[in-house]
């Protein structure tokens, strides 16, 4: 049984490798771990997803790194780790890697593939600034939308503390969700615009 | 006179006493749990503790109808506009207790998204320890309350808060006095003019007749 795991890994970094110029992550000492050229990692992902020999068809999770203080890292400061998992193959599970220099922060999403990987990139966005190309609704998912910058960047003081002013504004969202499923509305809700006693002592204003 | 009436008395201490009777015995908490906390809450209320030995009978799920806005559990920096606004909708008399170390003082979340302690928002009446904080540490919190409402002197609190409104009610009667006057002023002498044009009227009268 262990014999043929180690089998499918080696199978799946080799036509990583082959296929979409990947290559293997060492550091990954218990599983398969593949670093993917940024331009392939959407073709990636739809073979993992897609073809016969791998039906990865669940994504685990879908995390951001930042090597800022990281020690002995060489290469790019950011990345973006995908975990994926077979439900029809169990036991079968891969992890990609793609690396985002601090130039050029998009990632291209992998939304039409995987349909939760909407809100998970979402958080990445939220807590690293990591801007994902094709994202169909690409918010703050955690912080506040008066929150400025991304908390879990190490440049970021954790200690820092913003003072908010309003509640978020999420009405517009659930009506357009209902219109999507067919129902209609009738009267549009308007927010109700803080007035200037309201503002908490510090909040930041635009 | 009116210092006479400005010192307690058998009557306002009497209605002290009955106000405060009834306050320290009906105190509706209103949960705003957030964490764990919350879950002690609830074992609290029902039947092995029972809050409601002690008067709080009904946990009201509205700001409207509650005395006390019990705040168990960690309040994030998103969440603290609302906690504020949910005060100020709370009636007077309103008192808050911060349940357990997230609310009293952000606990052990030393980090960018947690508010380190509510009372950086709203006013808080009784801090209890713990995480989270057992029932038994909540009834004391609840006699602790009990004891600041016995202390209170609701006709004090009434005096400060209608001396404004006496004051501006003095200064309207004030004015309202000084209006009738001039009023009363304008009257009387139109009155004047109008009796002596009526005399000057007789008097020509008079004149032509004689004539």
């Amino acid at each position: 049984m262990e014999a043929n795991e180690m089998t499918f890994a080696e199978t799946v970094v080799s036509v990583l490798t082959s296929k979409f110029g990947g290559t293997k992550d060492n550091a990954a000492k218990w599983d398969a771990c593949v670093v993917v050229p940024k331009e392939y990692l959407h073709n990636a992902v739809e073979f993992l997803k897609n073809d016969a020999s791998m039906q990865m068809d669940m994504l685990l999770d879908l995390a951001g790194i930042d090597y800022l203080t990281y020690p002995n890292h060489e290469g790019p400061r950011f990345a973006v780790s995908y975990a994926f998992k077979s439900t029809k193959n169990p036991g079968r599970r891969v992890r990609l890697k793609v690396l985002v220099s601090e130039a050029d922060l998009n990632v291209p999403t992998i939304t039409d593939l995987y349909a939760s990987a909407n809100w998970l990139e979402r958080e990445v966005y939220d807590q690293f600034g990591l801007v994902f190309t094709g994202h169909p609704d690409l918010r703050r998912i955690l912080n506040h939308v008066e929150f400025v910058g991304h908390p879990l960047r190490k440049d970021y003081p954790a200690q820092k503390r913003q003072w908010l002013s309003t509640t978020d504004f999420l009405v517009p969202e659930l009506e357009k969700r209902l219109e999507d499923k067919g129902y209609k509305v009738i009267q549009r809700s308007k927010e109700i615009m803080p007035v200037e006693e309201e503002y908490l002592e510090g909040s930041i204003r635009e | 006179m009116s210092n006479e009436a400005e010192k307690p008395n058998f009557i306002t201490t009497s209605l002290d006493f009955l106000v405060n009777w009834g306050r320290t015995n009906s105190l509706w908490p209103f949960p705003y749990g957030t964490a764990c906390c919350a879950i002690e809450f609830m074992s609290t209320e029902v039947g092995r503790y029972d809050l409601s030995r002690i008067g709080s009978e009904y946990v009201r799920f509205t700001p409207r109808q509650s005395d006390v806005l019990l705040v168990a559990g960690t309040i994030s920096y998103k969440q603290a506009p609302i906690l504020k606004r949910m005060y100020e909708q709370m009636a007077e008399p309103r008192w808050v207790i911060a349940m357990g170390a997230c609310a009293s003082s952000g606990g052990f979340y030393d980090c960018y998204c947690t508010v380190p302690g509510i009372d950086h928002i709203i006013p808080v009446d009784v801090y209890i320890g713990g995480c989270p904080s057992r029932p038994e540490a909540f009834f004391e919190a609840m006699f602790d309350l009990q004891k600041k409402i016995k202390d209170e002197s609701y006709m004090k609190q009434r005096a400060e808060r209608v001396k404004d409104q006496l004051e501006m009610i003095k200064a309207k009667t004030e004015q309202a006095k000084a209006e009738a006057r001039e009023f009363a002023r304008e009257k009387r002498e139109e009155l004047k003019e109008f009796v002596a044009e009526k005399e000057q009227k007789l008097v020509k009268k008079a004149q032509f007749w004689k004539e």
